[in-house]
């Protein structure tokens, strides 16, 4: 993004905070300018493509992360803010980027974020890969997955580590996302 | 009671070794032509295709696709069922008329297979519909479908048997 865009950005979200991103451009901004940002970036520095939207549980808050495309000039901008981890809700890209919802839907049934219409009414997600009526959210961090718990990890590096073998020197296997104590 | 089929065919009549019919016998007596139904799910479907393209399937009574479910006989699920896809799953076998028959075919649809762990995968398709056969695999070979067949076919005359 070149330094006008960044400042256009600016002068409609005033939270906007360049963070290092691994080589890609990254802004931060506040969840209450999350729509004005996006709006910037697709009107004044050619974002017109939404590549992707998610999210990631960072345990104490959730952090929805964006990829917006500019064509001509090629350029990347990874759009974040940070949510409360408990009842996490966000703005709808919807009404600038018509393939939003679809990411803001797997989003919200995979982390239970979310979205808002423009009258700040949750949209319905009916859930796109898990059952219907299914009120888990696999992606967060509490999430545990049940026959992890239950059963030995096949994961094991040795032969018979994973068969709960406790004479074994080495310390028992413990599967991955779950956490100290309960395996 | 169990009545073979003739086959249709050309050339010099079967000998022994040739493959024979499968002669699946329904409760009340009488035999009939096989009807498959596959519900191609993942990876464990190009190896039911592959048992289907060399004529094997049907030199020995079996129609391997029916179509549509309501003209099937046997239900062959093959690949991974998830709790999303389960419910049409169920929906394909309850347009199923009677005498119905399920093989599951490949670990995923025994159990989940590699995906025991996760939390969108059916745990077997036996929770959805009851399962005759399991053809174990990842994936299994061509062949283990007509092995499978062979074994649905012992159950269905046993069974059958008064």
């Amino acid at each position: 993004m070149t330094g006008p865009v960044l400042e256009q950005v600016r002068a409609a979200a005033p939270s906007a905070a360049v963070a290092d991103g691994d080589g890609l451009l990254t802004v931060d901004v506040e969840p209450s300018e999350w729509v004005l940002a996006a709006t910037a970036a697709r009107d004044h520095g050619g974002f017109t493509f939404l590549d992707f939207l998610s999210a990631v549980d960072e345990s104490d808050a959730m952090r929805v992360v964006c990829h917006l495309v500019s064509p001509a000039p090629f350029q990347h901008l990874m759009l974040r803010c940070l949510l409360a981890a408990d009842r996490p809700t966000l703005a709808s890209l919807a009404p600038l980027y018509a393939g939003a919802r679809w990411h803001e839907r797997e989003t919200a049934e995979m982390f239970g974020i979310s979205f808002l219409d423009e009258a700040g009414a949750v949209l319905p997600s009916p859930p796109l890969l898990l059952a219907d009526g299914a009120a888990h959210h696999p992606l967060r961090k509490s999430f545990l997955l049940q026959p992890r718990l239950e059963r030995p990890w096949p994961g094991a590096k040795e032969p018979g580590e994973s068969d709960g073998d406790v004479s074994s020197s080495r310390r028992r296997l413990r599967p991955p996302g779950v956490p100290e104590g309960l395996a | 009671m169990t009545v073979g089929l003739g086959l249709p065919g050309v050339g010099e009549p079967r000998g022994a070794a040739d493959p024979q019919p499968v002669r699946a016998t329904v409760p009340g007596g009488g035999s009939y032509r096989l009807w498959l139904y596959d519900v191609g799910l993942a990876c464990c479907a190009v190896e039911f295709v592959a048992a289907t393209l060399d004529g094997t399937l049907v030199d020995q009574g079996v129609e391997p696709y029916a179509g549509t479910p309501d003209r099937a006989d046997v239900l062959v699920v093959s690949g991974t069922v998830t709790d999303k896809t389960a419910p049409a799953v169920r929906r394909l076998y309850d347009q199923m008329p009677e005498p119905r028959r399920v093989i599951s075919f490949g670990s995923c649809a025994n159990s989940g297979g590699p995906y025991w762990d996760s939390y969108s995968v059916t745990k077997g398709v036996d929770t959805v519909v009851p399962v005759d056969v399991y053809v174990p695999g990842c994936p299994p070979r061509p062949e283990n479908l007509v092995d499978g067949l062979r074994h649905l076919d012992v159950l269905v005359a046993e069974a059958a048997q008064p």
